[in-house]
């Protein structure tokens, strides 16, 4: 299918050669199309960047919930395992994460893209490790959800700076997690 | 409670003596032995200034790649040339706007004291500056965060400068906040301050969809910042 092939090379370009470099001629030489056929479905780049990384979401969401059965013990130790999970796969493809971060800066609120954070899929799997959490009595009842989940996406996001600029592997993101996770839950954890 | 810190040191003398060389002599405007500037060099100040002004407005308008330099010089009244003749390239021209804003924002940031009787009252002084500065530019502070994110190295090094002020105003506000009992003294101070500047930064992205204005972004940080404090307020004296 075109759409698939289109999305297959936009994502590969945009992770290989940086998205400031990929132009919609490049991603349709890629897929073996013509370049009015990705301008049918896609009106730019940047819509481009947005659809793959929604599906990328879905790709994450998978991962995830052959993680779910397994979780086990307090929810800031759940939490810490979602969020490894996510920098496991975002670091396989670095760049194209990196991408997607510097254009939700600036991309608009038209609905046409959906920057990082927005995505209701990536936040409904936090807000469900949190709220689990509450159930079971180990996170805070008054907790404002929307504004945790906020706060740890913008650390979740900000860490993939040091791999980067600074070369760090998914590990050490990892580790840089768990620590501001403990940050976090001093403030809302709650005893059982 | 008493205050440990002396009162008489602003917070613009304490970051001063807390940044390096380097970066101080940027923040100090003007030279000890200044030679009055010839025609030719206030000329090119004249013209350099002339472009920073229209180029801050584009790429405020249209963002960083639809601002051209053929359309930066035509708004400055001045030749693609002369563009060139001051900077590299169009990204050596953005970097000197954000730089440039940066010190503005210092200038405008020393001018007053943030101090008050919370820590968290005074993190959301410090943040309602910051933010009622940028009110009419924040599209450029945006396009600033996201140009960042793409590696330029230069652009990189320039960030770094211009933010260590404002670290180094968050760092002191929380020093001054366990020096007071505040806060409690086993607090990991530069993981807290990260943090915080992480959610500072995030609420950029946030303020494009929910029309915030300065007060509504400040207090919406200030409610983060309660969150990252919350397990380390010391118990009241």
């Amino acid at each position: 299918m075109t759409r698939a092939r289109v999305l297959t090379a936009a994502r590969d370009l945009f992770d290989e050669v940086g998205y400031e470099e990929t132009t919609i001629r490049m991603v349709a030489e890629r897929a073996g199309v013509a370049v009015g056929s990705v301008f049918t479905t896609f009106a730019g780049k940047a819509e481009l960047l947005s659809q793959v990384m929604a599906d990328r979401v879905e790709a994450l969401q998978a991962e995830l919930e052959r993680l779910a059965p397994h979780l086990r013990g307090p929810t800031v130790d759940r939490l810490r395992s979602v969020m490894a999970v996510h920098y496991g796969f975002e670091t396989r493809r670095l760049r194209l994460f990196v991408a997607y971060v510097a254009c939700s800066f600036t991309w608009p609120a038209d609905g046409a893209v959906t920057p990082i954070g927005r995505n209701h899929r990536f936040r409904g799997m936090l807000i469900d490790v949190l709220r689990g959490g509450v159930e079971r009595g180990d996170v805070r009842k008054d907790v404002d959800v929307d504004l945790f989940i906020d706060t740890l996406l913008a650390t979740y996001v900000w860490n993939y700076r040091r791999a980067a600029q600074d070369g760090a592997d998914a590990a050490a993101l990892i580790a840089a997690m768990d620590r501001q996770i403990g940050l976090l839950f001093d403030g809302v954890g709650a005893t059982p | 409670m008493t205050y440990s810190t002396n009162p008489a040191r602003t917070v613009f003398e304490r970051v001063h003596s807390a940044l390096p060389h380097g970066l101080a002599g940027e923040v100090v405007a003007a030279e000890p032995h200044a030679r009055p500037l010839t025609r030719r060099a206030l000329a090119k100040q004249r013209t350099r200034r002339l472009l920073l002004d229209a180029a801050k407005r584009l790429f405020n308008e249209r963002g960083y790649e639809a601002a051209t330099v053929r359309d930066i010089a035509a708004a400055a009244g001045l030749s693609t040339g002369a563009v060139f003749a001051s900077f590299v390239d169009k990204a050596d021209l953005f970097g000197a706007v954000i730089m440039d804003d940066f010190e503005a924002l210092a200038t405008h940031l020393a001018g007053a004291d943030h101090a008050d009787a919370t820590t968290e009252a005074s993190l959301l002084r410090l943040f309602s500056a910051v933010f009622a500065f940028q009110r009419d530019h924040l599209p450029l502070v945006r396009a600033a965060i996201g140009h960042s994110w793409l590696g330029h190295p230069e652009a990189e090094a320039r960030m770094r400068t211009g933010v260590a002020r404002i670290l180094a105003l968050i760092d002191d506000v929380l020093r001054t906040g366990v020096a007071r009992g505040e806060l409690s003294s086993d607090l990991d101070l530069r993981l807290v301050n990260e943090m915080i500047w992480e959610s500072f930064l995030a609420n950029y992205r946030h303020a494009i969809f929910e029309a915030c204005d300065a007060e509504a972004l400040a207090a919406r940080l200030a409610a983060q910042v309660r969150i990252l404090l919350a397990g380390w307020m010391a118990a009241a004296a």
